[in-house]
């Protein structure tokens, strides 16, 4: 949108803290994002990485400190909000609609694209009807991406749970954000599917130059795929860096491997 | 090409076609013809059920948008049924107003009984929220008893026929066209909805309220959209009550009706609009039935007295056996059975589930 200002960050965050009573899950967290970078965010269970995310997407409001993206605060937006200027976010668990199809799926992740109102939907009428069919042909580009061809018309309760993470990443995308945010996409996935996921990751980032946020726990895929590496423990900012770096940082391998004194 | 092999879609627009194939297109004039001729050949109280069933099927597809495809529990179904039909007898009654002033201002006071109501739907869900549409039946029940007795008619506001076009409504006949275009142009309505926008972004909500919220949909704004949509058209149903039976009684607005529209979209199936169909059909027919076989068998004439509670005690139990063997309702069994016809000879049963 605003190409006038593109050296600064896609998105910022300034030392972030998130409370819930006592319990400190984010304890100041600072991070950059540039346009069309690939930064994995990894860390132990219950280190807060998708804690980040839900802040990002406004689900959790930030106790403290300041989430800018493309120059604009978001901590006056709501969540449909924050997903309306661009950020566009997937689950953990998936997240889908179970009773609707793939293809109803992707259709309600462009809900914002549509310009018809509850009147003329009633009546499928003009603009509703010319929505619809404008709409799907741009889903029908995302199925495709996605190789979902021969799934379109099924529920999604009844996909494979692969598949299903995988339609849920190509609902995001169907938003045509300008901010992805990745939660543990490869988690439950097989290696075959895993290097799927690898490959629209990649597309991804060359194709359409999206930045991502990528909360990751496969450390080969991070390695090979990430532009840089954010590494947290208990809320807190523990290193960030190049890959190859960060994954020889002693700090990092005491995180995820124990120290050597045991 | 002399025959064409089979249907084949080559744009998105075919996609959107509610009826598409020759079979479906005969299938479908059967339908209308059958409807169109059936007050001609049918005895009045065959048309006359027939008209509740109209003027029920709009109440149902209601609540089935508001509770199966936005997962909004509401148990005030009554009370807007009343406020409809207590708008149109108090204009009626109070500055003798016509059917095309009534109608639009029950319509007007449903949809801002729906916005009143509909709030709590923004902090709460399930049985919470069932307890509080419950407090929407007890105040108009409440405004409606008032006004019965301290103007003097406790016993109920008669109101007469509706003239449209100078033409008065009175015959079973007239009101069975005018109802049945209602009812169609009702379940258009709702169809349409579910397949745009609006009812991908109310089934969302039901499903997940967090993602959809995520995915740029105001959930907030959507529940209460539905909710004044559903309350427009259930106090709309009301008012055509009202004139159908031509009297208004705040009594005949009980908990059982809230209790026979539930029923309705349960017994129809969840989720589904020829479920609302199906399911109003059923149980406006229900107590006929019933009523027609007490008459048949040999029953003393004691019990045939106790006409309401074997109604109900029937008709729970219908609802038990519904909610134990067949979650989906009518429309399950509708699908099993089509299924089994278009799969004929070969069975159903999945591979390995076994024969039976």
């Amino acid at each position: 949108m605003a190409e006038a200002s593109d050296d600064r960050p896609l998105l910022q965050l300034a030392g972030v803290h998130l409370h819930f009573g006592g319990l400190v899950v984010l304890n100041g967290i600072s991070l950059d994002l540039q346009r069309g970078e690939l930064l994995a965010l990894i860390g132990p269970n219950g280190a807060g990485k998708t804690s980040v995310l839900n802040c990002i997407s406004l689900l959790y409001r930030p106790t403290q400190g300041r989430i800018v993206f493309e120059g604009e605060d978001l901590a006056g937006l709501s969540p449909h909000g924050v997903a309306r200027r661009g950020i566009a976010r997937t689950f953990q668990l998936g997240g889908l609609f179970p009773h609707l199809t793939v293809l109803q799926n992707l259709l309600v992740g462009r809900h914002a694209h549509f310009s018809s109102n509850v009147v003329l939907d009633g009546v499928f009428w003009g603009r509703a009807r010319a929505n619809e069919i404008a709409q799907r042909a741009a889903a029908e580009e995302i199925i495709e991406f996605f190789e979902l061809e021969r799934h379109r018309g099924e529920l999604v309760s009844k996909l494979p749970f692969g598949v299903q993470k995988i339609v849920g990443f190509a609902r995001a995308l169907a938003m045509e954000p300008r901010l992805l945010l990745l939660d543990e996409p490869s988690a439950g996935l097989n290696r075959e599917a895993r290097e799927d996921l690898s490959r629209f990751i990649l597309r991804i980032k060359h194709e359409k130059g999206i930045g991502m946020i990528w909360v990751e726990h496969d450390m080969q895929m991070v390695a090979d795929l990430a532009d840089r590496i954010y590494v947290m423990d208990y809320g807190a900012h523990i290193a960030d860096g190049e890959p190859r770096q960060i994954l020889a940082d002693p700090r990092v391998v005491e995180i995820y491997l124990g120290s050597k004194g045991n | 090409m002399a025959y064409a092999s089979g249907y084949f879609k080559t744009d998105y627009a075919m996609e959107l076609r509610l009826i598409e194939t020759r079979w479906q297109k005969v299938s479908a004039a059967v339908l209308v013809l059958a409807l169109g001729v059936f007050p001609l050949i049918s005895p009045q109280v065959a048309i006359g059920i027939a008209n509740q069933v109209f003027i029920a099927i709009v109440g149902a597809a209601a609540l089935m948008l508001l509770t199966g495809y936005a997962g909004q529990i509401s148990l005030g179904h009554a009370g807007l049924l009343a406020a409809g039909a207590l708008t149109t007898g108090v204009l009626f009654k109070e500055l003798g107003a016509t059917f095309w002033v009534t109608l639009p201002a029950s319509a007007v006071v449903g949809g801002l009984l729906g916005l009143v109501f509909g709030l709590p739907s923004l902090r709460l869900k399930g049985l919470y929220l069932a307890i509080t549409t419950l407090a929407l039946h007890f105040v108009v029940a409440f405004v409606g008893g008032e006004y019965e007795t301290r103007r003097g008619f406790s016993t109920g506001i008669l109101i007469s026929p509706p003239a449209i076009g100078g033409f008065a409504l009175q015959e079973q006949q007239h009101w069975y066209y005018v109802l049945l275009a209602i009812a169609v142009a009702a379940m258009l309505f709702c169809i349409n909805l579910l397949r745009t926008r609006t009812g991908r972004a109310l089934m969302a909500i039901r499903d997940h309220d967090i993602v959809a919220e995520s995915l740029g949909i105001p959930v907030r704004r959507y529940k209460l959209l539905i909710f004044v949509v559903s309350s427009t058209m259930t106090s709309v149903a009301g008012c055509l009550l009202a004139y159908y039976r031509g009297f208004v009684s705040i009594e005949a607005f009980s908990l059982y009706l809230t209790i026979d529209y539930v029923a309705m979209v349960i017994i129809g199936g969840l989720g589904s609009m020829l479920g609302a169909v199906l399911g109003a059909l059923f149980v406006i027919t229900f107590p006929y039935v019933i009523e027609g076989l007490l008459r048949v068998l040999p029953i003393p004439a004691g019990i045939a007295n106790e006409m309401f509670a074997i109604n109900y005690a029937a008709f729970g139990l219908v609802m038990i056996l519904f909610l134990v063997f067949e979650p989906l309702g009518l429309v399950g069994i509708w699908r099993r059975v089509r299924n089994y016809f278009l799969l004929w000879p070969y069975r159903q049963t999945a591979v390995g589930g076994g024969g039976g």
